[in-house]
């Protein structure tokens, strides 16, 4: 009883921070060979958005951004959603920490 | 190629790095050899840990559990920067206690809970890391033949012992008081810039308000989105660009740390 009321909490916990409405704006980032596509993504600022990110292969990826708080370490053919809190108006820089040298991009929140 | 020898070195060493700075510690304060061993066998466990990890982590597609593995990977941060730091503290009390060689019962006891310690710190910073570096290892088995990514995986791990041998090498030259005193400090930074991590991913997650984001911007200084920059920011906690509530973890680190030492050297 107890563990079931434990579950029920935390699953209402974590669909509080899960947003499965289409109330937010969604962006795409194909991540493939080591290569960011498109490098500079483009989002409204102080909205929360959705990044769909998609890790093509081949070999594993891993989005990182230090200034937008993410790390999220991607197998070959896995697409993940990433939430992004309402951002200032600015540029972002995230990279993928495994081809740190090709794989640089920025988010640009306008 | 080198790109894999990096990745596979940087991963793997801030865990061959405790296992290092640990190792060099017990050669200095424990002639029984028991230390050492149950440092061999976190290892170990730490290893089988982060392939059954790994392999959890390459399954996960929705999103449901992707957040559950969020919040694992932020409690194994905050679990293992609590550990490193018990484990220095009773580092620090030991080490008096076995120069004095006083209380020899009392201190048998300690030691048995004090190995026990080592153990679980070592397989917890082999098993956080190694479970990316099996994912990497995984991906570039794919594309890659077998050849290459063993000799990138190989080449990597080496580069990172030899790091960590080296350091625990001059650690080891140097008197058991500063040896004690210096891994100790080592250790230290790197649990604060654990919790500095996890306080991020908190942050970044939206489970935690960032208070002033952020407070400061030295990236003009040290970018910390440049390799060596990352680096340090992994290694130290340090940010370009940090968030108030996560500053305000990192000096409430520092003041409790502070606070410990003071109860240490009065008692």
């Amino acid at each position: 009883m107890k563990n079931a009321l434990l579950f029920a909490v935390f699953s209402l916990f974590l669909a509080s921070t899960t947003t499965f409405a289409d109330d937010m704006p969604t962006i795409k980032l194909l991540m493939k060979d080591g290569r960011l596509i498109p490098e500079t993504l483009e989002v409204p600022a102080n909205t929360r958005f959705r990044l769909e990110v998609t890790n093509e292969g081949p070999g594993a990826a891993e989005f990182e951004s230090l200034v937008l708080r993410k790390e999220l370490v991607m197998a070959p053919g896995v697409t993940r959603n990433l939430v992004f809190h309402p951002m200032k108006a600015g540029t972002y820089k995230f990279f993928d920490d495994f081809h740190p040298a090709t794989g640089q991009g920025r988010i640009v929140a306008k | 190629m080198g790109n894999a020898l990096f990745v596979v070195w940087r991963e793997s060493l801030e865990a061959f790095l405790i296992a290092g700075i640990l190792y060099a510690w017990l050669k200095g304060n424990d002639d029984s050899g028991r230390g050492r061993q149950a440092l061999f066998i976190g290892l170990a466990a730490g290893a089988g840990l982060a392939v059954l990890l790994g392999w959890v982590l390459l399954g996960v597609q929705d999103e449901l559990t992707g957040n559950a593995l969020e919040v694992f990977q932020i409690a194994t941060l905050f679990v293992a920067s609590g550990l490193i730091t018990q484990m220095v503290l009773w580092m620090t009390k030991n080490g008096r206690h076995m120069k004095a060689r006083l209380h020899a019962d009392l201190s048998a006891a300690a030691e048995k809970s004090g190995f026990v310690g080592v153990a679980v710190v070592a397989a917890l910073a082999v098993a956080r890391e190694g479970a990316e570096t099996v994912i990497f290892l995984y991906g570039m088995a794919q594309g890659s033949p077998l050849g290459t990514v063993l000799l990138g995986a190989l080449g990597g791990i080496a580069g990172a012992a030899a790091t960590a041998w080296l350091a625990a090498k001059s650690l080891a030259r140097l008197n058991i008081g500063l040896l004690l005193r210096l891994s100790s400090i080592l250790l230290l930074i790197l649990a604060s810039a654990l919790l500095v991590m996890a306080v991020d991913r908190l942050i970044g997650s939206g489970w935690l308000p960032a208070l002033v984001d952020p407070v400061w911007d030295t990236s003009r200084l040290i970018d910390d989105t440049t390799r060596g920059g990352k680096l340090l920011a992994d290694f130290s906690g340090y940010r370009a660009r940090p968030a108030l509530s996560a500053l305000l973890a990192y000096l409430a680190y520092w003041s409790a740390i502070a606070l410990a030492y003071r109860r240490i050297s009065r008692g």
